[in-house]
């Protein structure tokens, strides 16, 4: 969202977090919050906060930090380097938010997840998932790196993304095709382009940009490349897989 | 009249030292560029015709000015007689040598919190005798010695902790320095000031929200809940007007109402927010108001340069001011009278059907934002927003840089707190099914039909320059360096202003948001641009 980039908090977060509880932890404070959690950060979190593209946020777990403050600045200003996106919001409204992300971690239910992780890791490379995928180093690029794919994505899209990897691709992995004028194809990731060239991961060849002027066809396809495993996988391999990639987790901040 | 006397000398005696007399003249000037928009009239053109149509293409970088800051580079630069004055965002000034870019003082502010929407960016200064001002994000208006940048006076225009910030350009007039204020995110109650360029003393206000007892204040609620609304209407004047010596009139574009994207609470027009406004230079006194839309919710300022050309209109002479609006319209006004004479669309709208007879939007359903969001052309940086357009007496076309784009709108709860964000939600832009591209258009401003353009990928921040040999100096748009869904790119390019074709580019690599200028030093004519944190200059070799 182009007006969060833009809208860098500086004075507003800068004069409101200098508290360190949230000052609106009280049942209309937390009402505000859900309502502003409903429309701007359920898309990515789930209704009620339970995940999807984005972390649960009711296990009681935050890797990126767990005080009242630290849900602010998060919160507020986004967190780098991730798709935790910054808030337009007033210091206020984030104390409503914080209060109300409280509330829904405060009493974690604890499931099991079903599912052997050591053997989901077996078939990570047995199914092929690590000729598309990294994982801590190890496997290809022809998909994203699944290294801390456990504190990104709630479960149940873990599970989705294994059966039906065309739900919802992410911009980065829409595929390019285009038929240079020389009469040679490729096909690819766009990684940028701009007025007048296409810059590519080809799967054939690597890093590469072409001119528009040498394009005889180019289309975008916003499918995935990844197959579905709906037919593919037993139920406990399912499980299993799933549960390998929920393991794979970021190193919590220590307090 | 002292100043006149000084005047008559400028040419010889006092070199390096602008006079109001130059400033009037500062087309016959074109070595130098003396104000914001290169004159009063804000054509953003010069007559430098060294750099030409067959010779563009062998442009080279002269000199970069890499910045200290990490702020991106907003302002267009001043220069006079080889000297340049360019602010460093959020807040500091630069003399450079103009012919190779290397400091001859810096200024640095030290600044307290403040309070800005968009990032801490400053859109240049303005000059007068041996004198500098720049406007800071702290809401102060600051006068340094153009020879060593020792601050002369400073002065609190408003109280940075209620959301003001000042990042337009000033503009000197006579012996007044103007300024306006930025804050239209945060419920400030906008106004433009004049102060004595001397002392620093105010000399006049004019508040864009008119308080009770004044004209235009029966357009805000004056009654109920919300009577108190006005006090944080908003109507910020972020962007360098234009000055008509002969009407004495100053011309200025107002910005977005407060709230911006929940118009709930302020029933009726809500002037003189989204206007045009022609002022008595000397008094402040407003003389007409043009409003281009009428109770906005969707963040449409009229923040754009005014470009004052006196032309022939249905037969007749007249003065004119052509206007493209954030809101996709281009815009033909009296000068004299404010007069609504022309309103068509320069790019996809969705939120007016027409601009009726006497200027009024009709407006179409589904044009402001709603609780489950509304998708309206343009988004929310609108079909064109602050940056320059050009006008170009030979070409006699208008050119712009314009967006088509949608955006999704919704309608939140705003609550006022001073210092604090007052917007009732975000819009959404550059959505993901469709983000939209950017276009250098040129217009015929007589009658606002296209008569070239050219497409870019990404969605242009920076303004255009034209010149006296029919060179137009545009950019590309997009963030880079930043997280972000669209991808950017930073070419600096030159096109044929007669029929649009490219004749150079260069990738400088940082986010361009500013506007190009151009200028002589040593026989050289030199083309500045800023990219990220860089000025970048270039000439022939
Ligand atoms: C575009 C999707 C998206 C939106 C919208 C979004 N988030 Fe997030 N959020 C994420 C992702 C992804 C992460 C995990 C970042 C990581 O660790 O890589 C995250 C992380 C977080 C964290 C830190 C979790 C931790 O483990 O420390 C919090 C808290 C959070 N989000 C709250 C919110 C709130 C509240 C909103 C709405 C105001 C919101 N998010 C909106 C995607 C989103
Ligand atoms: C041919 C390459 C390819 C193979 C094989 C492949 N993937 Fe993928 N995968 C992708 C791509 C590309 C995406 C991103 C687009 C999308 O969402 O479908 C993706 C997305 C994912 C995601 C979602 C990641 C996120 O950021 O939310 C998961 C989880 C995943 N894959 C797991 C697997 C597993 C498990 C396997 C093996 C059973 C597998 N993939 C096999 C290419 C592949």
């Amino acid at each position: 969202m182009r007006i969060r980039v833009l809208m860098v908090m500086l004075g507003a977060a800068g004069l409101a977090a200098a508290q360190t509880t949230s000052p609106q932890a009280t049942p209309a404070g937390r009402a505000a919050g859900e309502k502003i959690f409903r429309s701007h950060c359920a898309s990515c979190h789930g209704v009620a906060g339970v995940g999807g593209t984005g972390p649960n946020l009711t296990t009681g777990v935050f890797y990126h930090g767990s005080t009242d403050a630290d849900l602010y600045k998060n919160i507020s200003q986004g967190i780098e380097g991730t798709a935790m996106p910054d808030q337009f919001f007033n210091g206020v409204q984030i104390w409503q938010i914080v209060a109300y992300v409280r509330a829904i971690s405060a009493a974690p239910v604890k499931t099991k997840l079903p599912g052997n992780a050591a053997h989901g890791a077996e078939l990570f490379s047995t199914k092929g998932c690590s000729g598309c995928h990294l994982v801590k180093g190890e496997g290809g690029v022809r998909g994203p790196d699944l290294s801390l794919i456990g504190s990104q994505r709630s479960v149940a899209h873990l599970r989705e993304s294994i059966n039906d990897p065309g739900a919802k691709v992410d911009k980065a992995y829409w595929v390019a095709k285009l038929i240079t004028k020389d009469g040679r194809s490729r096909s690819g990731f766009v990684l940028n382009q701009d007025t007048y060239a296409v810059q590519m991961l080809d799967f054939a060849d690597g890093l590469r940009t072409v001119n528009r002027s040498d394009f005889k066809d180019f289309g975008v396809d916003r499918g995935s490349i990844m197959p579905s495993y709906k037919d593919k996988l037993s139920a406990s391999e399912l499980d299993d897989l799933t549960a390998f990639l929920a393991s794979l987790e970021r190193t919590r901040e220590k307090k | 009249m002292k100043k006149l006397a000084i005047g008559a000398l400028a040419a010889t005696a006092l070199f390096g030292q602008v006079t109001y007399e130059r400033l009037l003249k500062a087309p016959s000037e074109p070595n130098n560029w003396m104000t914001y928009s290169g004159s009063y009239k804000s054509w953003r053109y010069s007559s430098l015709d060294q750099i030409n149509r067959q010779n563009v293409a062998n442009l080279k970088v002269a000199w970069v000015q890499q910045m200290p800051t990490s702020h991106r580079i907003e302002a267009t630069p001043i220069v006079v007689d080889g000297i340049m004055y360019v602010t460093e965002p959020p807040s500091n000034v630069f003399a450079l040598d103009a012919a190779t870019g290397r400091p001859y003082w810096h200024y640095k502010r030290s600044l307290p919190a403040y309070n800005v929407c968009c990032d801490a960016v400053n859109r240049g200064v303005a000059v007068l005798g041996d004198r500098v001002f720049v406007g800071t994000v702290d809401a102060h208006l600051v006068a340094l010695n153009a020879k060593t940048g020792a601050v002369l006076w400073d002065v609190e225009v408003a109280d940075r902790k209620t959301g003001y910030s000042v990042t337009g350009a000033p503009l000197v007039v006579k012996d007044m320095v103007i300024t306006g204020v930025a804050g239209g995110e945060y419920g400030v109650r906008g106004f433009l000031d004049a102060y004595d360029i001397k002392t620093g003393k105010r000399r006049w206000r004019f508040n864009t929200v008119p308080g009770p007892g004044e004209k235009g204040h029966e357009t805000w609620p004056t009654t109920g809940p919300h009577a108190n609304s006005w006090k944080q209407g908003g109507g910020p004047t972020w962007v360098t007007g234009s000055f008509d010596p002969e009407l004495n009139l100053l011309i200025w574009g107002v910005g977005n109402p407060s709230p911006d994207w929940n118009a709930d609470v302020r029933e009726g027009d809500n002037l003189y927010t989204d206007s045009a406004i022609a002022l008595d230079v000397d008094t402040g006194k407003l003389k007409w108001h043009y409003q281009f839309v009428p109770h906005d919710a969707n963040d449409w300022d009229a923040v754009q340069i005014p470009v004052l050309v006196d032309g022939d209109w249905q037969g007749k002479p007249r003065k004119l001011i052509y206007w493209a609006h954030r809101g996709g319209f281009y815009y033909v006004l009296d000068r004299e009278t404010g007069e609504f004479l022309l309103g068509k669309p320069f790019a996809k709208q969705t939120w007016a059907k027409e601009i009726d007879t006497k200027g009024r939007p009709v407006r179409l359903p589904n044009s402001a934002p709603t609780v489950e969001g509304n998708v309206i052309w343009p988004g929310v940086q609108g079909a064109t927003n602050w940056y320059s357009p050009s006008y170009n007496p030979l070409t006699s076309l208008f050119y712009l840089t314009v967006w088509e784009n949608k955006g999704w709108y919704l309608k939140g709860d705003p609550k006022y707190t001073p210092g604090n964000r007052y917007v009732g939600s975000v819009p959404d832009i550059d959505m993901s099914d469709d983000q939209g591209y950017g276009a250098i258009r040129a217009l015929n401003p007589k009658t606002g039909e296209m008569v070239w353009e050219h497409k870019t990928q990404t969605k242009p921040w920076s303004g255009v320059m034209t010149t006296g040999s029919n060179v137009l100096f545009g950019a590309t748009g997009g963030w880079l360096n930043r997280s972000s869904r669209e991808d950017g790119e930073a070419y600096f390019f030159a096109l044929d202003a007669e029929n649009g074709k490219e004749l150079w580019r260069i990738n400088l690599g940082g986010t361009m948001a500013s506007n190009p200028m151009t200028y002589m030093v040593n026989g050289k004519q030199m083309v500045t641009m800023a990219a990220g944190s860089a000025v970048f200059t270039f000439a022939l070799p």
